[in-house]
């Protein structure tokens, strides 16, 4: 069970994870190797960002231009009380460095677009869309394909769930969401509401998929979109196909740029 | 055309309609083009297009994060 890759404080603090057969001390060091790109600190981001650094995930980005608010804190764990008014990239990372000091955080106090999103990309190994606007959906998507960096999505209304991994080669989100929808028909939490304990179960989901990405074990939700609906407690699979018509990832992509792209209204390519 | 439309994370629907579009079955579930996609095998159909499929996949788009 020992490591030479694995400092002693290492092989204890990820102990569970190093006696397990398919994790192990090799899965464990490439958790440590790792570099995640979290997209958002809100509902979803905390759970990811709490297990990938819990994890023991190498470098952890974090994406959110946002600041903390009194009403995030029924749902966003990793900021307390004491945050309200602070940025979410400053309260994460706090969160992240006392939980686990092996990981390097990376704070990218922006909002993702089409100028900013192919740089950050590329500079990581993963990424993981929790955003809460479609423009920043579909950028990350439209980014990742480009890039060639799998990404993990997620999204969250009510009581209601949804998670997908993409990997190079299968089925993007535009597979499924070939565009947006038009600004304002979709409501959001601040309107809807949103069941506080959701994005604990998506994001850790999402955070699985991460994990198991690195391992790596198991089956990715790569061709499969998991619904869960916590008023029922079920959950269910949606098949997701690759679509030759994508003008991303089709057979004949259209959009080889951002550029090609207008990340507002629809974000549909024309 | 009796068509089962399957809201994933909700309910499913049977609706009976003559020469439905896939928009007309939304609108017989109370739903808009606007905040779903229609699947058939794991791929989105056009919303304007008349239904062939005896079973559609219907998959809210939600943004919430």
């Amino acid at each position: 069970m020992t490591d030479l890759s694995l400092s002693p404080t290492q092989l204890d603090r990820y102990s569970r994870h190093v006696i397990m057969d398919e994790v192990g001390p090799d899965g464990q060091a490439n958790l440590l190797d790792a570099s995640v790109c979290c997209v958002g600190a809100g509902g979803l981001g905390s759970p990811v960002l709490a297990y990938l650094a819990a994890a023991g995930v190498g470098r952890v980005g974090i994406v959110d231009d946002d600041t903390v608010e009194r009403s995030n804190l029924q749902r966003q764990v990793v900021h307390g009380d004491a945050d309200v008014g602070r940025p979410k990239v400053d309260s994460a990372a706090e969160f992240v460095t006392g939980l686990n000091p092996d990981v390097t955080v990376d704070r990218h106090e922006l909002r993702l677009d089409a100028d900013t999103v192919t740089d950050l990309v590329a500079d990581y190994d993963l990424v993981v869309d929790g955003s809460d606007n479609f423009p920043t959906r579909y950028v990350v998507n439209d980014a990742c394909v480009i890039d060639g960096t799998p990404f993990v999505h997620g999204a969250i209304y009510r009581f209601e769930g949804q998670a997908t991994t993409y990997l190079p080669g299968g089925p993007c989100y535009r597979c499924v969401f070939p565009e947006a929808p038009e600004p304002g028909t979709v409501p959001d939490c601040a309107t809807t509401g949103v069941l506080g304990v959701l994005p604990g179960v998506v994001g850790g989901i999402m955070a699985t998929e991460a994990v198991k990405h690195f391992v790596p074990v198991g089956d990715p939700l790569d061709d499969r979109m998991l619904v869960y609906d916590a008023a029922d407690m079920t959950t269910d699979e949606v098949p997701v196909a690759k679509n030759p018509d994508c003008p991303v990832c089709g057979d004949q992509p259209t959009v080889r740029s951002l550029d090609d792209v207008s990340y507002s209204g629809t974000c549909a390519v024309e | 055309m009796q068509v089962t439309v399957d809201v994933k994370g909700e309910t499913t629907h049977e609706v009976d309609l003559p020469k439905p579009t896939y928009a007309d079955v939304l609108r017989a579930v109370d739903l808009s083009p606007h905040e779903v996609s229609v699947l058939v095998d794991g791929r989105p159909v056009p919303e304007d297009q008349p239904v062939e499929s005896s079973e559609v996949t219907v998959l809210r788009l939600i943004k919430g994060g």
